[in-house]
């Protein structure tokens, strides 16, 4: 029987979404603390997480409130990490397909998403990279897809790590925010979610991880809309 | 029950990646054919049919008995090297690649997050780029300060986590202690005395525990060896000119 779990979260933050989600698919019992990004309480670093981000769990120890941490508990970081270690906790989820070689998939999809797809997006949505680098990374990964359903077929912790960014990217173009060309925005979305053209199969997968339920149990667009606003409002001014 | 699949490894002696999974394979003591792959930047032809990056390594799984460079259709084709470690923790659990208990895997896995997110691009720049080492020796304190206190592997018992950083750590500390690398000699002499230091007596002890496993030892080859391989690194001769020459410990 696992122990207790609590989350140290926030709701803009892409990668502790990606250990929402693991939970929520695992309906695993767990506690979540929003840790305010721009006002870290001062225990955070020394008594849950060196680095000082999100997510962090501390797993176990004695019922203590979140914001009183036990040097008990065993504090763990990094957001992939913690996404397997939600899947090694309840296996039953399905997290893990149960065939290594899909595991292996599943995990080579997961590098692709870190070392193409989140820097190609996060130089796209700054002015600072092309268009064209960010299109590339995900028709890499669209061609690792299968012709129906999830990253390895069944949902898997690929489509957990995937699914926060291109949520957020779908937040920020549909606003038209970001440092690219005014407009240009909401035409990108329209490309890459459509289900027509160049990205016809990552359109369906697009909308068909934005349909799970973990997903949307763990996501606050307004709240990710309004914070979004505030932070590119300056985005194209030189 | 042990699978009985074929595996063949692509590796390349110049590669600490394709070291990674020979340490993983010794460990777990399976039986496997291994292809050496020695053209660092041009590979044959039917090599893309495995990895269509061209690198390695790369493993083959399943399928029937081929000779390695007529690699078959129905083989599984696996690349990158943290990806084929964690294969091979799957594929034979007895062998404890990883350890059976969630939280020491996490543990195993945070470990090599943090070589990841901290040491590799600080170790690239302090050796490759000629950046100040003090960002690499301080990304390395954050490491050491992740293993078990005394004694132990990243996880207590040796794992993949070990293997994933043992090649780029004893490599690291090979460059220090032969003068490889593109910073200055103010600089290689801070390096010397830092891992000289009782600082860093824990990662020391680390690397040493590292250098006696069997299945670093047989990979590894020897420090000449590793010496002449490091040497060679394109980003390291690549700053061999003879207008930077000057500060180079050992010359160019």
């Amino acid at each position: 029987m696992p122990e207790r779990i609590v989350l140290y979260t926030a709701k803009i933050c892409p990668y502790a979404q990606r250990t929402e989600i693991a939970l929520e698919e695992a309906k695993a019992p767990h506690v979540k603390y929003q840790i305010d990004l721009q006002n870290k309480p001062e225990w955070y670093a020394p008594k849950v997480n060196p680095a000082s981000k999100v997510p962090a769990i501390a797993y176990g120890g004695p019922e203590v409130p979140p914001d009183q941490p036990s040097p008990e508990s065993v504090k763990l970081a990094e957001s992939l990490v913690l996404v397997e270690f939600v899947a090694d906790l309840f296996p039953e989820s399905g997290l893990l397909p149960t065939d290594p070689v899909l595991r292996a998939k599943a995990r080579f999809f997961i590098d692709g998403v870190s070392t193409k797809l989140v820097p190609a997006w996060q130089a796209y949505s700054q002015g600072k990279g092309p268009l064209e680098d960010y299109y590339k990374a995900v028709e890499y990964l669209q061609g690792l897809l299968p012709a129906h359903g999830f990253a390895v077929g069944q949902y898997s912790i690929a489509d957990v790590a995937i699914t926060p960014f291109l949520a957020r990217a779908r937040v920020a173009l549909i606003n038209d925010l970001g440092g690219y060309p005014e407009g240009e925005g909401p035409k990108v979305l329209e490309a890459l979610s459509s289900g027509i053209g160049r990205f016809a199969r990552f359109g369906k997968y697009f909308t068909d991880l934005l349909s799970r339920e973990s997903f949307k149990a763990t996501f606050d667009e307004a709240y990710i809309t309004e914070r979004y606003k505030a932070r590119f409002a300056n985005a194209r001014s030189k | 029950m042990a699978p009985t699949e074929q595996i063949t490894l692509y590796s390349a002696d110049y590669s600490p990646f394709a070291q990674r999974v020979r340490i993983a394979l010794e460990e777990a003591d399976v039986k496997y054919t291994m292809y050496e792959m020695n053209t660092r930047f041009i590979k044959p032809e039917w090599y893309y049919t495995i990895n269509p990056f061209g690198k390695v390594p790369a493993l083959t799984f399943g399928g029937p008995n081929v000779p390695p460079d007529q690699p078959s259709a129905e083989s599984a084709k696996l690349v990158e090297s943290m990806v084929i470690l964690e294969f091979l923790a799957d594929v034979f659990p007895e062998a404890r690649l990883l350890p059976a208990d969630p939280i020491q895997r996490a543990k195993a896995r945070q470990f090599v997050e943090i070589y990841r997110n901290y040491v590799f691009d600080e170790f690239r720049d302090a050796f490759f780029r000629g950046k100040p080492v003090e960002g690499v020796l301080a990304a390395l304190e954050k490491l050491q300060d992740a293993l078990p206190p005394k004694t132990g592997f990243a996880a207590g018992a040796w794992s993949i986590a070990d293997a994933a950083v043992a090649p780029l750590l004893a490599g690291m500390v090979l460059c220090v202690r032969a003068g490889i690398g593109a910073y200055t000699e103010e600089n290689w002499q801070k390096l010397r005395a830092a891992l000289e230091s009782e600082t860093f007596a824990r990662f020391m002890q680390y690397i040493q525990d590292i250098h006696e496993r069997p299945s670093f030892k047989k990979t590894w080859g020897n420090d000449d060896l590793q010496i002449e391989i490091w040497q060679n690194h394109p980003g390291v001769r690549r700053l061999r000119t003879a207008e930077n020459a000057e500060g180079f410990p050992g010359g160019v």
